[in-house]
């Protein structure tokens, strides 16, 4: 069965993505942050400028260490940047926002939750009536191919199932942009594409910016507009690769010269930025 | 393409599951039966003075003569309240306290030095001290079971509702959660089970309370008719009221048990 289910976002097409079609969504300009450790200063991200169109999907790839994560927790508002500014829709980031959704590694479910209660929970957080959120809810637990698990229990699902809930639960309440820290690491290779293709599919459909921090070069190369390349101590951005597939992409494009290519060129910059890749 | 449409997983089908529980149910009775047969035969066969542990019958009897007695159900009656209202402050106490160091850093900076200092005390030294302070009644009884019943729950709600995994806190935030939603939509559910746990162990400690107390100075309750009948020589009432007690804190226990498995039902059996 395929996942077809459209989901009704605000108002925004499923038009196709060519970077640098959109308004600018996300910018970082000159934003760095430097943690206090012990009484060293560890430079975690110096200096990074970058600018997101609205439905563009960006993926960051980078050595452990190169400071992706905080970059992420530094847009969504849950860490404060020591200089520089980022703005989401215009707004300087200053604190958590609807409009950005956050996904993990792992999924955080609540266990005692059903499925559907755990997408609810955001909106019950922000005090919406569930009656008016409940189609809604349904639907993109449809759209995750998780309709038949309304009613389950996060032990009942297997690690892929849960992350599907993750993805509904923060697709529900319809954020611009997405951010995901290595949302599908702990999953296995078949599960993963799964998840990419039906991940390019949602977000497309409704527009959805995302920021996806990898570590699987061919997941960023995949799914992205553009793969952001960075590099350790301090973090910052070594290299940006314009990807240029076609969309709508599918298993098939790994197949493509220009995949291959395109896998090589993000790996050079790896490597020219220090020996272990 | 997707992989996962398919009918959720069966929940019924756990018939191996019971025959499992039945063995090891009937593996419990079993061993019930060894040791009350050992504890019938070694005072006849002359093994041990029935003085010192009187024939299982003889206790049995002398436990039904006990419990038909009018003057034994006050008895009975007095420890039980002393032990639930001990339990019922204790764990009130226990949970308000554990709560407050939880969720406000400045308290728990200030009071845990002397919380630690405090559980390092054996509290059954005070039961002297409480009979001073509160008299030969209930009241002093009541208030060792609190003062030694309060402690695993306060420690558990505080490490309970601090165990909360830093993704789940995350997540929350990311939301713009009030401390009060993160609290009950998070925090509280997920320390429930270590929650609970604290709760069991205040109820045994509750009887070792009241019963304590009573030992120190007092003129009726259970652990009052211990002391009476050790001096009297009556051993096989003092066994017969010390089963009484044994019932008392297993009823309790099981109930908090049954009332666990309801509460926290999202717990997977194998993570009890
Ligand atoms: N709370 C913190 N306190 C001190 N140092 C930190 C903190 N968080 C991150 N760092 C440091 O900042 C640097 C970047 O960390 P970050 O987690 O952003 O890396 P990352 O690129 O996400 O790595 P990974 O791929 O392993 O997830 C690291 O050197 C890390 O040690
Ligand atoms: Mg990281």
């Amino acid at each position: 069965m395929t996942m077809t289910a459209s989901i009704p976002m605000r108002g925004r097409g499923a038009t196709p993505r060519p970077a640098g079609l959109g308004a600018p969504i996300v910018t970082a300009k000159g934003l760095s942050k430097t943690f206090k450790l012990g009484g060293s200063d560890v430079v975690a991200l110096r200096d990074v400028d970058l600018e997101i169109r609205k439905g563009e999907f960006i993926a960051f790839v980078g050595p452990s260490g190169c400071g992706k994560s905080t970059f992420l927790n530094m847009v969504a508002g849950l860490l404060p940047a020591s200089g520089g500014v980022a703005h989401v829709n215009g707004q300087p980031v200053t604190e958590p926002s609807r409009q950005v959704g956050f996904m993990f590694q792992t999924p955080v479910l609540l266990p005692w939750r059903t499925v559907e209660k755990n997408v609810l929970m955001p909106a019950e957080v922000f005090g919406l009536k569930e009656a008016d959120i409940r189609d809604k809810a349904r639907a993109v637990i449809d759209a995750v191919g998780l309709g038949a698990f309304v009613d389950a229990y996060p032990r009942q699902l297997s690690g892929g199932m849960q992350q599907r809930v993750a993805l509904a639960r923060v697709l529900t309440y319809e954020p611009d942009v997405l951010l995901m820290d290595e949302p599908f690491g702990a999953l296995d290779e078949f599960t993963r594409e799964a998840m990419n293709l039906e991940l390019m599919r949602i977000t497309q459909a409704a527009g959805i910016t995302v920021l996806f921090v990898t570590h699987n070069i061919t997941e960023a190369v995949f799914m992205s507009d553009r793969v952001v390349v960075m590099t350790p101590r301090p973090g910052k951005v070594s290299g940006i690769v314009d990807i240029d597939l076609e969309r709508p992409r599918t298993i098939d494009t790994m197949q493509k010269q220009s995949f291959s290519d395109l896998i090589f060129k993000v790996r050079g910059i790896l490597g020219n930025t220090h020996g272990d890749h | 393409m997707a992989i996962t449409d398919s009918a959720p997983p069966a929940l019924a089908a756990r018939d191996p599951e019971r025959a499992e529980r039945l063995r090891y149910r009937l593996y419990s009775l079993a061993i019930v039966a060894v040791i009350i047969a050992a504890w019938e035969i070694a005072p006849r066969a002359g093994l041990v003075s029935p003085i010192i542990l009187p024939a299982f019958s003889q206790v049995a009897a002398a436990l039904w003569s006990l419990v038909q007695t009018d003057f034994f159900l006050r008895h009975f009656s007095v420890t039980l309240t002393e032990i639930l209202v001990g339990f019922v402050l204790g764990t009130a106490i226990g949970l308000m306290l554990g709560t407050a160091l939880a969720v406000w850093p400045t308290a728990k900076r200030i009071a845990y030095p002397f919380v630690v200092g405090f559980q390092a005390i054996p509290k059954i030294v005070f039961a002297p001290l409480f009979i001073a302070w509160f008299g030969f009644g209930q009241s002093s009884k009541v208030v060792m079971a609190v003062v030694i019943s309060f402690f695993p729950v306060l420690i558990n709600t505080m490490v309970g509702l601090e165990s909360v995994p830093d993704d789940a806190r995350k997540l929350m935030r990311s939301l713009k959660a009030t401390p009060m939603q993160t609290f009950r939509k998070v925090s509280l559910p997920h320390a429930l089970p270590v929650i609970f746990a604290g709760v069991k162990a205040a109820l045994t400690f509750a009887v070792i309370g009241a019963i304590v107390g009573e030992f120190v100075g007092a003129s009726e309750g259970l652990g009052y008719l211990v002391e009476l009948y050790n001096h009297q020589l009556r051993i096989d009432r003092v066994f017969a009221v010390v089963v009484v007690l044994a019932f008392i804190g297993a009823g309790g226990y099981f109930l908090l048990e049954w009332l666990d498995r309801k509460l926290i039902f999202w717990r997977s059996d194998d993570n009890r």
